[in-house]
């Protein structure tokens, strides 16, 4: 008995022949000698300062000391933006004109000026021994032939390009927009940094609510948890000239490198506009759905995507077998000879088998794969016990139980349902008020331990049918 | 504190192969290069992030394709939303060398949406379980089969109108 719909690698149809090929045609063109010279891995080592901490550190001591800023030629210039309650921007030194152009970097092409012509901006690298510096941004401005220049903090002076151009502060001009993009960060994470030509000079914006305009999964401060961490997931992109940044409405659990999120969600989205004082001020948010390729505005009353619980899937009993080819593949069946025992075929020279301790043991014919995936796994239940569940995972050749593990029990019965869908997935939901029930999906937490992650709220038309789950 | 892995036997052993994995990902072999530099980079800077070896190829895994989708960003006005046939070509060199038949598929495997793309290039190139493409990707496995099953849909029909150009 075939558990699967066919859409695994094994069973190859002619599209996916055609795509390995193709694959694996367009990788080889890669060969060893095309390669640049590799860096040395000492010269990859990076500051991980954030830029933003050295602008507000030097904007704070400019404020404390209440000094104007002398820029590289000696003239002294003031503040362009007076007021002490705002964000304050500073003025760029006059450094690097020395430096080489950075390496990887693409010259970034738009309308600083606001006379129809494009100035190409190069990207001068500040030499550091970790590829750490700063870079400075110059070019000649194409009404007045004036040479201008900024000096922007990316993390790194490799492969410095630009983000599409922005007019954020609807003069007619374009502002420059680059990034901090931090790698490092599980999910990405970063920020935009947009310059302005104000005064001659390409002058870094300040952002008035900076922590809405980054990029990455956002912790909610207070929700850490032993297994996991509730996550907000903020975005920021340019779109037709504009500014846009978002968060999602609602936060998702993130643990163990996985972040359970559905395929929709519903985002509030802010447009940024630049003001005079040279600060970025978000608009009103506006309520967008985001989806895998589209984001359209919200509807009427727009909910979040149903957590995933259906649908549920079948299951086999004594004297059954089922043969597993999703993912790990073996075939499984329940015998009885004496007592009840699971047998477990993974190879011509490796069967298992595990005794079960309950009457009337069912197996489901998927494998929990939300918890295990790298080797054989079972949900094991009861036809005669119903809230008895147990999940058996493959640890060489033996089959061992999974202790649960963090916020909630695995159960069945009452206001604690659990069920494995077709997709592979252990879920519970606990029953809260209005008739509105909770919805969790376990993943494994350590070798022997699994732990449920909360997945949102979910409301049954019949609790004892999940696939009439709706939102709520 | 000595690095946990040693970046300099990761370059030798797996620069190659995750510059390939990016150029699929990318497509250009400027972008792919940087991407993967820049997963290097990262690595080197939080060596600690990283504390067994065996993990470190998954760690970079992450980052490139992290990277990569940033790379992509970048074009995102231009590319998100434009129909498939805006899509930059290969470059000469690449259509020199790529069979027809490839260079079909290569493109159209460039209009699936990033996430379609990612799933389908580590399951069917880099040869990843689903658990390690939803490791990879943040995703939940069931998320990995609908975008692959989806992905597989969304290619067959982007190479049909090619199909039957080329008949003509």
């Amino acid at each position: 008995m075939s558990t699967t719909r066919g859409t695994g690698p094994d069973m190859a149809s002619d599209i996916e022949e055609r795509l390995r090929a193709a694959l694996m045609a367009r990788a080889e063109l890669v060969r060893p000698e095309d390669l640049s010279p590799l860096a040395p891995v000492d010269d990859v080592r990076r500051r991980s300062r954030s830029p933003w901490v050295l602008l507000v550190a030097a904007a704070a001591v400019l404020l404390v000391l209440g000094v104007v800023r002398l820029v590289g030629d000696g003239a002294p210039r003031e503040r362009l933006a007076p007021d002490p309650k705002d964000p304050q921007i500073v003025l760029p030194d006059d450094v690097g004109r020395d430096w080489k152009v950075a390496d990887l970097s693409t010259p970034a092409e738009l309308d600083l000026d606001g006379d129809g012509r494009r100035e190409k901006v190069e990207f001068l690298a500040e030499p550091t021994k970790q590829l750490d510096g700063r870079i400075r941004l110059q070019t000649t401005l194409s009404s007045t032939g004036a040479e201008t220049h900024g000096i922007a903090e990316l993390g790194s002076t490799i492969g410095t390009t630009a983000l599409e151009p922005v007019d954020a502060d609807d003069d007619g001009d374009q502002e420059l927009v680059l990034w901090y993009d931090d790698v490092s960060a599980v999910g990405g994470g970063g920020h935009p940094l947009v310059f302005d030509l104000r005064d001659g000079l390409l002058v870094q914006a300040v952002a008035e609510e900076p922590d809405l305009l980054v990029r990455g999964n956002v912790p909610v401060p207070g929700s850490s948890t032993e297994h996991y961490e509730m996550v907000r997931i903020h975005d920021y992109w340019v779109e037709d000239g504009q500014l846009f940044s978002s968060r999602s409405a609602r936060a998702f659990p993130a643990g163990n490198m996985t972040l359970m999120r559905p395929e929709t969600i519903v985002m509030d989205r802010w447009r940024w506009t630049l003001g005079e004082d040279g600060v970025l001020r978000a608009s009103d948010p506006e309520c967008v759905r985001s989806g895998l390729e589209s984001l359209v505005p919200c509807g009427a009353q727009e909910l979040d995507e149903v957590p995933y619980v259906t649908s549920v899937a079948d299951t086999i009993g004594t004297g059954e077998a089922a043969e597993f080819t999703e993912g790990y593949r073996f075939t499984a069946g329940i015998e009885a000879i004496a007592d009840p025992r699971v047998v477990v075929q993974v190879s011509d020279s490796l069967t298992i088998t595990h005794g079960l301790e309950v009457a009337d043991p069912r197996i489901s014919t998927v494998q929990p794969m939300s918890i295990f995936s790298d080797g054989a796994s079972l949900l094991v239940t009861s036809a005669s016990d119903p809230t008895w569940l147990q999940v058996l995972v493959q640890d060489g050749d033996r089959l061992r139980a999974l202790e649960p593990a963090g916020e909630i029990e695995l159960e069945n019965r009452g206001d604690v349902r659990t069920w494995l869908t077709q997709e592979g997935a252990l879920v519970t939901v606990v029953a809260a008020e209005d008739d509105t029930w909770h919805a969790w999906q376990w993943m494994l937490v350590s070798r022997t331990e699994m732990a449920a992650l909360p997945t949102g709220p979910v409301c049954f038309d019949d609790v004892d049918d999940p696939s009439t789950a709706r939102s709520c | 504190m000595e690095p946990a892995v040693d970046i300099t036997e990761l370059y030798a052993a797996h620069w190659l192969s995750l510059v390939r994995m990016a150029v699929l990902l990318v497509d250009d072999m400027a972008s792919a290069e940087d991407v993967v530099q820049d997963a290097f980079a990262a690595l080197a800077r939080r060596p600690e992030a990283v504390r067994d070896p065996s993990r470190a190829l998954a760690y970079l895994r992450v980052s490139v394709v992290n990277t990569a989708r940033s790379a992509l960003r970048r074009r995102r006005t231009a590319r998100a939303y434009s129909p498939p046939h805006d899509l930059s070509p290969p470059s000469p060199e690449d259509s020199a060398v790529l069979a027809e038949e490839h260079r079909a598929v290569i493109a159209a495997l460039h209009t699936l949406a990033p996430r379609q793309r990612e799933v389908l290039v580590l399951r069917y190139w880099s040869h990843l379980s689903e658990s390690e493409i939803a490791r990879t990707l943040e995703i939940s496995q069931g998320t990995v089969k609908s975008t692959a099953s989806r992905a597989l849909v969304a290619l067959e029909k982007a190479l049909q109108p090619t199909s039957v150009k080329e008949e003509r």
